[in-house]
This record gives C-alpha cells, structure tokens and sequence, in this order.
C-alpha cells in the first residue's frame, strides 16, 4: 500500500538480508559492453573492408545489445504492470499506463529508437549513397537509442544503489547488503567507463590525430566528456569515479588497438588508396585520464563549493589540462616514435590518400595565436556548462529510487 | 526527421534528375569483351545514387569459363593499382553461361570492372569501363513516411512519459504516493519535454533538409552549353563547372581526344528527326568547340556533344541551334556524315535503308524488344547489287558507330561495336591492367583486320518508347549513314 513520504522513512526496515544484483542489471551491463564492441568493430569494418551487410558480425554484436533490452525492459514492464510483486510496483514508476523501473522505459525508448533507426538508416542508404559518415540523421537515432539502452541500464543500477544507500541511512546495513552495494557500484562505474567510451565514440571524427592541433577537437572534448564525469562522480559517490571511467575507456581503446589487427581483413570495395590486410583500429586514445585524476582530486577537495563555482573552475581546469598534455602528446603521435603497434600510428584505412593529411603525417588547420586563445576560450564555456549540467544531473540522479 | 517523414508520405518514389552524364538517359552500360580466347558480353548497370551498389550480368562466349571473377576500381589514379578482394560471379542455373553479380561503387568518377576469367584456355583479365554519378534522388515511399513517423511520434510522447516519470516518482521512496505537487510538476515537465523536443525535431528536420541538399548539389548535370551561331560558324560556349576530381574531375578545358576527336556532336533535326549529322567541332580556347557548318536542311537542331575528361569521366553536352534557311554551309568534313530519312510522323522506317549512293544498310531488327534488356544488335551494308560491301572501312578507328535516339529526346546514347563505354576510357581501363598477369591489352580487345560489312552493337533501351537509330559505316571514302525505328515495349 502507498505510503505518505513522511512516513516512508522510518518504516524503512533493517537490511539484514540484502537482495542481490538483479539479474536484469547484469544483463544490462551485458547489452552495453556489446554495442559498445559491436559499434568499435563496425567502424573497423567500414574502414578495413568496407562493405557490409545485415548480419555482420559488428552488427549482430550490436543487435544483440537491442536484444538484451527488449529481453530485460519487457520482462521489468510486463511483470511489474501485471504481475503481483508489490515491491516491484514500489519500486517502479508510471509511464503511458505501465510500470517498471524508470531504467526500464529508458531502455526499452532506447530499444525502440534503434528498431526505428534500422529502416530509416536503410532507406538513407538508397537515397543519399551507403555509409559515408558517422554522424548521420538515422545514425544518431542509433547512438542515440544505444546511449538509451546504456542509460536505462545506468538507472536500474542506480536506482538499487540507492534504495540501499537510503537504506544504510537509516539501520546500518548488513554485511552483505555491503557487498550487494560495492557490486552495483562497481557495475556502475563501468558503465559510466562505456558511456565514457560512447561519448569519445561520437566525437571521434573530431579527435583524429591529425586534428588535435585544432581547438575543434578541445571544444568537442569540452562538451562530451565533462559532464559525464560530472554526473559518474556524483551519482555513484566514488572518489576516483573520473579515473576510473577515463580508465575503461583508456584500457578499451589500447586493447582495440592491440586485438583488431591480429583478424585477417581485405577491402571489398573501392577505391582503395592503401592496401588493407587486416582490421584497423581507431586512434590511440584521447589523453582524457590526465584531467579525469585532477577532476577527482579537485572534487575530493571542494566539495563545499557552490554547483556553479566548482563547474566555472573545472571547465577551465579540464581545458588546461587536456591541451597541456595532448598538444605534445599529438607531437609525438605523428612523430615516427608513434609508429608502431602499440601507439598504433602506422595504421591507416583503405580510403586514406597518400596526399592527406593522415598519410602525410601531417596535422590539419593547426591553431595558433588569437585562433587558439579564442578557441580554447570556447572550449572552456564548453567545459563549464557541460561540468555544470553534469554536477547539476549527477545530484539529481543521487535522489533516484525507482 | 519527424517532420520529414510526415512530409516525405506525400512524395513520390524516384525523382529523376534531368540528365544524365556520356548518354543521356541511358546509364548502363553494355559491353563485348574480348579477352584471350574468351568473349563477355557485359551489361553493367549502376546505381543512381552513389555510393551505391552497381548490377554486372556477362553472358560467356567463347571458351568455356570455370570461374568469373569481379571487382570495382577507378580506372585512373592511386586507387586504380589496388583493387579489392574480388568477388566470384554466380552461375545461372537455367543458363551456366550467364553470370551475375554486384560491386559497390563508392565515389563518383569513372571506374573500371575488372573481370578475373579462369578456364582451361587459361587465365585472362580484363576491365570494362562504368561512369558512376549520383543522377536522382530518392524520396520516401508513402508505406515508410507513415510507419516512421508513427514511430517517431511514439518516440516523442513515451520520451515526454519518461521525463514526466523521472520528474515525479522516480525520486520518491519506494511505495510513496505522489502528492499533487509531485503531480504538477511531472506535467510541467512533460510540456516542456514536448517543446524540447518538438524544437529537437525542428533542428533534426533541418538537418536532414542540409544533407539532402549536399547531396542534390553533387547530382550530376552536364555544364551548361550555348549554342552561338554567326554565319555558318557554330560555338558551342560551355561553363567551367569546376567539379573536383573527388566528384568525378570535370572542367572545360581538360578533354582528351577520344577516336581522335576532342567532341563527337550529333545535330538531329528536331521534332520529325529527319535530318542528323555526325560533326567533329575543335576546341579552340577553355570552353569554346568551334566547327564550320556543313550545308544544312533549316530548322530546329538538338546537339548531343560526346566529350571526355582527363578523369575518364565522359559527358554528353546538350544544346540547340535554330538552323536559318539561308546559312549556305560549307562541304561536309572528311570525318563527318549526314542522313536524311523520313520524318518521324511519317511512319515507322524499315529495317531496310536505301543510301544515297545506292548501297543498303539493313538491320536485323528483333520481332521484339523490350526495354532494360541487353541485346547485341547486326546491321549488314549491301553494294548496289545487293551484296555485301567489299570495300569497307574503319570510320574513325571502328567499324561503326551507333546513336539511339529517344524521339521525346530522353534518351541519346553514342555506342560501338565494342560497347556503349568512351573508347577512350576503354583504353585508360586496360592501360591500367599493364603488368598484370593474363591482363588483356588493346589489341586483343579490338583485334585488328579487316573491317567486315557485318556490325552489331550491344545496347539495351533504357525506357520503353519510340526510338531512332542512326548507324554510320564506311566503305571506300564514303561514310553511310543509315536510320531505323525501334518501337521498345
């Protein structure tokens, strides 16, 4: 039976037995590490072979992420609409005459944008010619129903770790509701670590070596990556939620880069302008793991400031950091120190001329003077607001319980 | 998006652009190959958005093939030395001498399919030329239009749903009631979650008006052409496009000589298609072909300019002349023809044509043809006494030319024997096979002798319709032309 706010405190009871992870949140965490495999593996496969089809086995990685989630939400709405667990429907929100968790309807609208997005991006392909970008109409429909699924997950974890958070308030709680609570944490942060991932991915045609002389790289960098670490750090209260993010991201890019060349790859299509003989990985990865340890020290630190005051310094502070170690690091990217299997500046996609900037190890439009001043100006507006949303959504996200 | 695709169940499927590029109207492209002991006879259809996926269909003659292979590569440029992995053509298994089989055309430009041909004659290779250029845009089918945006609606109003959730309970303990309060302020979120998204969708919509407009700009249109009379003096003026390389590479002043001639024109006389002359204009500075008119019937001529790039990428430039009665013209060039026949309105001609010199061009013409199908068509030049020809010739360095004409003027295509390709990109296609192994040169494509009174030509129509068909011969010094109707169902 419902109960006022007021009196839901104290009738809290004492966990002493803590439920355990939900299947449904390993399954989630499950979807996402898939689309975030399927997605890195697809663009290889554009950039190495180039023609594809339905069922690649990118794609089938991706669908399965699709899968999992419809699996995972139409389990969560049916049973929690239908069903007779009162708890599940105490713990649940209303949406067009359901319920479910709100992670649920986060990912089954997730789930549903990528079904949409799957014969829109068809029929671009007919009208406008087969895959020439990445961030296309029907293509972000896609991200943005796979960044649906990844926040839907998000929310059904978060939503336990505070049930057993405001919990914990209130009796102290058992040693293994602990242990339940440090696992969805951790399951936390390493889906704040793919969303991380997810938001490098997005930008990635603007982090290109050859374009980190460019303040668009930094003002892109400002607006993706901030307010994630913003709202990881606040939502899961881990003190190093930012390092630990930047370091899956970190870890899974150098991983790609050491596993996608060892598969056999040739182009099946043209024009070739560089022979291809096995999958090429992306770029090695942004330093963003630099700021992501001063954000933490500096959030460990102030955590009295004003939302608006902590967001105005960490914008700038991200900025600075990030230009301070990536302007050389991209040096020494395009240096021929770089060129090797680690760092990974010797590979190049099919479509790579040997007049451009990337063969030539040259960078595109660097900044300079009044440009680059102006245009880390603007990368720090960036980084401001998107630290400000962050900490402003990561507060917001600490109160959610269904 | 939402707002395109409530648009886009308005429109139409296909929205043809106004022209296409060598041709008019007439994309695919057939081609007969001869490579070592085997004979292909090729119809390769591309796609009409680019990138696009292009149809190949061969027809083996010849000796026996046991594996056909195929791939797409630029005849021209880095790209042309590294082809990709090629793909086996599949057996027909009504007719295990027909292939078929597809390639992806990436880019814009003049590519080259390259055929792999294994047999127990051995191993040959050889390449056929395709012109690939975006030449329509596809709008939305009415059926996708609605069934998108009924999902994008839905999207909409769930997402306002979830907002208005995530707003009101979502914070709330678990089993606590929302108070009125909490109520309010869901619904406030979900119409400001509805104006978010409404202007989302707005921007999406702009967006996707953006793209389609980037890509409408790349559609292909031949450069705009004036035709400038003065006397009997014709300039055809074209403007410089100025179209990059990595949109195929045209300008109006990068031709190359194609059968020896920097432009092929065709004159027909317009609307009976009565009168058509084969004139060879030179280029006397950027974007100025200039020619003396040979005497000319008056009237209203349509010209059909045949030109080639420096990419390989061919062009038909369009333009028209008003021929005035009292134009005297000049004698008709050594490399040039003219024909008169019946006007169009006057019936459908024979397969049978009377020259004026008393020799017959006669075509074997099928009961039936019907559009979108290759066909390999023969036309016999007779002497005055009926037999065939003994003194023939090769005009401009082929045993024939060929021009179909669409009488709505939809369609024009200027082919050979060897096929409807530039001869020119026929050329830069195998240049390109130098050094590679079986690789099939020129000679072997068009094996010199002697030219026979017996030429055909593979074409297929493009459009059902009523088409005119001038063919040009040589024997002796005279270069017949004869012309015949189709009617293509």
């Amino acid at each position: 039976m419902a109960t006022s706010a007021a009196s839901y405190v104290s009738d809290i009871p004492r966990v002493d037995t803590a439920p355990r992870v939900p299947w449904t949140v390993w399954a989630g965490a499950l979807a996402v590490t898939c689309s975030t495999i399927g997605g890195t593996w697809d663009v290889s496969w554009h950039r190495s072979i180039g023609r594809d089809s339905f069922l690649t086995p990118a794609h089938v990685l991706i669908y399965a992420c699709g899968a999992i989630a419809a699996l995972i939400c139409g389990y969560l709405i049916l049973y929690t609409t239908f069903g007779n667990s009162q708890q599940l429907k105490n713990e649940s929100v209303a949406v067009l005459g359901f319920r479910a968790p709100l992670g649920a309807f986060i990912a089954a609208w997730g789930g549903i944008a990528m079904l949409t997005s799957a014969p829109f991006d068809n029929w671009w392909h007919n009208a406008y010619g087969l895959d020439v970008k990445i961030v296309s109409p029907p293509h972000t429909l896609l991200i943005l129903g796979i960044r649906g699924v990844s926040v839907g997950v998000t929310f059904l974890i978060l939503a336990a770790m505070n049930r057993l958070a405001a919990a914990g308030q209130i009796h102290a709680l058992s040693a293994d509701a602990e242990s339940t609570y440090k696992t969805l944490q951790t399951l936390f942060l390493y889906v704040g670590g793919i969303t991380v991932i997810g938001q490098m991915f997005f930008i990635q045609e603007y982090t290109w070596d050859v374009v980190l002389h460019s303040t668009g790289a930094y003002i892109a960098v400002g607006i993706a990556v901030p307010m994630a670490f913003a709202a990881i750090s606040r939502a899961s209260g881990n003190r190093w939620a930012c390092t630990i993010c930047a370091s899956v991201y970190t870890l899974f890019v150098v991983a790609e880069i050491q596993i996608l060349p060892l598969v056999h790859a040739t182009p099946k299509l043209g024009p070739v302008y560089y022979p291809v003989t096995h999958l090429v990985p992306g770029k090695f990865p942004v330093l963003i793991i630099v700021p992501a340890i001063v954000l933490d020290l500096l959030w460990q630190r102030l955590r009295n400031w004003k939302v608006w005051e902590l967001a105005l310094l960490s914008g700038v502070v991200f900025v600075a950091v990030i230009i301070t170690v990536e302007w050389p690091f991209a040096n020494f990217l395009m240096s021929k120190a770089a060129d090797n299997r680690f760092f990974g500046s010797i590979y190049f996609d099919y479509t790579a001329r040997a007049n451009s900037y990337e063969r030539l190890r040259e960078f595109f439009e660097p900044a300079s003077g009044i440009r680059l001043a102006t245009g880390l100006a603007w990368a720090s507006a960036c980084a401001f607001f998107s630290t400000w949303f962050g900490l402003w959504f990561g507060n917001w996200m600490r109160g959610v319980q269904r | 998006m939402f707002v395109r695709c409530i648009a886009a169940v308005l429109l139409l499927l296909i929205v043809p652009a106004p022209a296409a590029h060598a041709h008019v109207g007439s994309k695919d492209v057939f081609e007969t190959v001869h490579a070592g002991p085997y004979t292909l006879y090729v119809t390769v259809r591309p796609p009409n958005v680019i990138p696009g996926v292009a149809t190949v269909e061969v027809r083996s003659s010849g000796a026996a093939i046991s594996l056909l292979k195929v791939t797409p590569l630029p005849v021209t440029g880095e790209a042309s030395k590294h082809p990709p992995a090629a793909d086996v053509m599949q057996t027909s298994t009504a007719d295990p001498a027909f292939y078929t089989g597809a390639v992806w055309m990436m880019a814009g430009g003049t590519w080259q399919v390259r055929f792999d041909i294994e047999g127990a004659s051995g191993h040959e290779v050889a390449s056929v030329p395709v012109v690939a250029v975006p030449i329509a845009v596809l709008t939305m089918e009415k059926g996708m239009g609605t069934t998108l945006a009924i999902f994008g609606l839905f999207l909409v109003l769930s997402m306002a749903g979830i907002v208005a959730a995530a707003v009101g309970e979502a914070r709330l303990p678990p089993g606590v009631a929302p108070t009125p309060s909490v109520r309010r302020r869901g619904l406030i979120a979900t119409f400001a979650s509805l104006v978010f998204m409404a202007f989302a969708v707005v921007l999406g919509g702009h967006w996707w008006n953006v793209e389609a407009a980037d890509y409408s700009a790349n559609i292909f249109v031949p450069a705009p052409t004036k035709a400038v009379l003065a006397g009997d003096q014709l300039d055809l003026i074209v403007k410089n496009l100025h179209i990059d390389d990595r949109r195929g590479g045209r300008s109006n002043n990068d031709y190359l000589l194609d059968h020896g001639k920097i432009m092929h024109l065709y004159a027909i006389r317009e609307p009976d298609m009565d009168a058509a002359f084969h004139l060879h204009p030179d280029l006397v500075a950027a974007g100025d072909f200039r020619l003396s008119l040979p005497a000319m019937p008056p009237g209203h001529y349509n010209l059909y300019g045949d030109v080639v790039h420096k990419s390989g990428l061919p062009e038909t430039l369009l333009a028209s002349v008003d021929i005035p009665a009292s134009m005297p013209g000049g004698a008709l060039g050594v490399d040039d023809a003219e024909a008169v026949a019946a006007p169009i309105g006057a019936g459908e001609l024979d397969a049978s044509f009377k020259l004026p010199d008393g020799y017959t061009m006669v075509w074997d013409r099928p009961a039936t043809m019907t559009s979108g199908t290759a066909y390999s068509f023969t036309f016999h030049l007779l002497d005055q006494a009926g037999k065939p020809a003994t003194d023939m010739q090769p005009y401009l360095g082929m045993a024939g030319h060929a021009a179909f004409v669409k009488t709505d003027g939809s369609v024009f295509a200027h082919t050979h024997p060897e096929g409807s390709a530039a001869m020119v990109d026929v050329m830069l296609a195998n240049a390109s096979l130098d050094g590679l192994p079986g690789a099939t040169n020129m000679a072997a494509m068009n094996p010199p002798g002697p030219v026979t009174p017996d030429v055909s030509f593979p074409y297929g129509f493009p459009t059902p319709g009523r088409y005119r068909i001038f063919i040009q011969m040589k024997h002796g010094s005279t270069v017949e032309t004869g012309v015949f109707d189709a009617v293509v169902q």
